[in-house]
């Protein structure tokens, strides 16, 4: 099958636009479906930001410097989510382990021996500012 | 049944989205050209900063309480803006953004809903949704509801949300409320209740309705009434595209060289184009105008304004910062300094409703609609200011903007950082 030579349509279109008001409707008219990366990513538009990683670099890593995580306030904090948090002044992004009286904060980076879990007590400045829900990375 | 949704501290409620380390802590927002503060956290209002104290008067205040400081920063603002309307048009069917930080919200035919319940957990929501905190109250009339909210915020323990309905309820509320902050009442009127003896609002609905009529016209009739829980001021669900869209500022300085009041004007006219493209209009004629300081006595005076009409209704750029520089070369007189200017579009219609002139010349008028396009998405991505016309000049008179936060939400470049580890 050959494909729609779309463009063609549209410059057609264009040129007639104007004067004469009428046109040829576009076979194509009908045709407007696509696949959108943003219905896939975004389910709430009100409440989904986007942070960047910052200051890592490591290779099998889920997350890698310059990734870019999808931030989703909307969707309630469950355990084990992986979350932006912001901790004592700093933001990081952790999996959180619910407990009845704090939060267990653990590396993303598993594989790495260096990043140990951060227990989260009273004496913190803490919050879970939103709850990550997809990761982009260059490929 | 109509609720109020406002914005607390607007804007420096939104700086502090994405700075949680500010919670708790004085926050101030200031003005355009950094000059006076616009926006007060709760704790920067209890240290005595009052809304359009001039920046260098409180830098002490600041200094001493380490209040942090913003320049504004309209793209994080209009983007959190427009979050919050997300969120509220989830909750009520027709919602009217009275403002950037305030919406109405029309409640028809939701009768049976619990509207204190209601109330609150709209305040959640955009809590939850955009970390911005919102006052919203619930009344019979769309003036009451505005009291309502306002009580949300001087009593924490309403969670953000306040009904207010039964009228033994709401008379007690309207006595201690000062007349002169009722929506409606301007500050012309206030000084002739203060000769009348009307403080509250509950004064001002126990006046004659034959009194209100004659001193204070239909405006003052309509509070009256929505006061008494009479609803009498429309709900604007749909928004009309302006009809006329104006760009104007004070400068910093007085300008007094027909180039440089050139490029200011050039930039207002590219500011004007974008306002006009967002709505999807044409303009038909651009009027530029430009005034000295009139407050200052002793200077030589002038003001006045240039209509330039367009060949055909436009939204191209170019072609309208070209007819706003011809408007100023027309308008500039030596010898004066111009202390504030301005474009304005007037006959504005919408590009769709809109016959092409037979004359026009197509090829070129493709490529202007090309050049803009691409203005258009240049300024997106690098934000404004990021392309300028050579009419512009080089923007070394920009505006002062010290202190301004990251376009976090609105430029890939500025989104927030965040470490893993």
């Amino acid at each position: 099958m050959e494909p729609h030579p779309i463009t063609d349509t549209y410059s057609l279109e264009f040129a007639f636009m104007g004067e004469v008001k009428a046109g040829f409707p576009s076979p194509a008219e009908d045709v407007r479906e696509k696949l959108d990366l943003v219905k896939l990513l975004v389910r709430h538009s009100a409440s989904t930001f986007f942070f960047r990683v910052d200051g890592v670099s490591m290779v099998d890593a889920d997350m890698d410097e310059g990734d870019i995580l999808i931030v989703d306030r909307a969707v309630e904090p469950y355990n084990d989510c992986k979350a932006v948090c912001f901790i004592d002044g700093e933001y990081t992004v952790k999996r959180v382990e619910i407990h009845e009286d704090g939060a267990l904060l653990l590396p993303c980076n598993e594989h790495n021996p260096k990043y140990k879990p951060i227990p989260v007590g009273p004496d913190n400045q803490f919050l879970i500012w939103g709850v990550v829900t997809w990761v982009i990375k260059k490929a | 049944m109509y609720a109020l949704a406002d914005c607390n501290n607007f804007f420096a409620s939104c700086e502090r989205v994405f700075r949680p380390d500010l919670n708790g802590k004085p926050v101030i927002v200031l003005s355009n050209n950094d000059g006076c503060a616009v926006a007060r956290s709760n704790e920067a209002k209890a240290l005595g900063i009052k809304m359009g104290d001039p920046y260098f008067k409180i830098r002490d205040i600041i200094e001493r309480n380490h209040v942090a400081v913003f320049s504004s920063n309209f793209a994080l603002y209009g983007d959190m803006s427009r979050r919050v309307q997300e969120v509220l048009r989830s909750f009520a069917p027709a919602v009217e953004q009275y403002s950037i930080d305030e919406s109405f919200l029309d409640l028809t035919g939701m009768e049976h809903v619990d509207f204190a319940a209601f109330a609150r957990e709209v305040s959640r929501a955009c809590w939850k949704y955009t970390s911005i905190p919102v006052s919203v109250g619930v009344a019979p009339t769309k003036t009451l509801a505005k009291i309502a909210s306002k009580l949300c915020k001087q009593y924490p323990k309403l969670q953000g949300g306040c009904y207010m309905y039964r009228p033994q309820d709401i008379e007690k509320v309207l006595r201690k409320f000062p007349a002169k902050d009722v929506w409606g009442i301007g500050h012309r009127s206030v000084k002739k209740l203060e000769t009348m003896g009307v403080k509250t609002a509950w004064d001002y609905t126990q006046l004659p309705e034959t009194t209100v009529r004659k001193l204070f016209a239909l405006p003052g009739f309509r509070t009256w009434k929505e006061l008494k829980g009479i609803s009498c001021v429309e709900f604007e669900d749909m928004v009309e595209p302006k009809q006329s869209i104006c760009v104007s500022r004070s400068f910093a300085h007085e300008i007094t060289t027909l180039p440089e009041l050139s490029e200011q004007v050039a930039t207002f006219a590219m500011s004007a184009v974008a306002k006009l493209r967002k709505q999807g209009s044409l303009a038909q004629e651009i009027t530029v105008f430009a005034m000295t300081n009139r407050f200052k006595d002793d200077a030589p005076q002038t003001s006045g304004g240039v209509c330039v009409p367009f060949p055909d209704a436009t939204a191209d750029h170019r072609t309208v910062v070209l007819a706003a520089v011809e408007g100023c070369r027309r308008l500039f007189r030596p010898g004066f300094g111009y202390k504030k200017a301005g474009v304005v579009f007037t006959r504005i219609v919408q590009a769709a409703d809109h016959t092409r002139s037979l004359f026009e010349d197509q090829v070129a008028a493709g490529k202007e609609a090309r050049l803009s396009e691409t203005l258009d998405t240049i300024t997106r991505t690098f934000g404004p200011g990021a392309v300028l016309f050579g009419a512009q000049g080089d923007g070394t008179i920009r505006n002062a903007r010290e202190h301004q936060s990251p376009h976090y939400t609105t430029l890939w470049s500025d989104i927030p950082g965040v470490k893993v580890e």
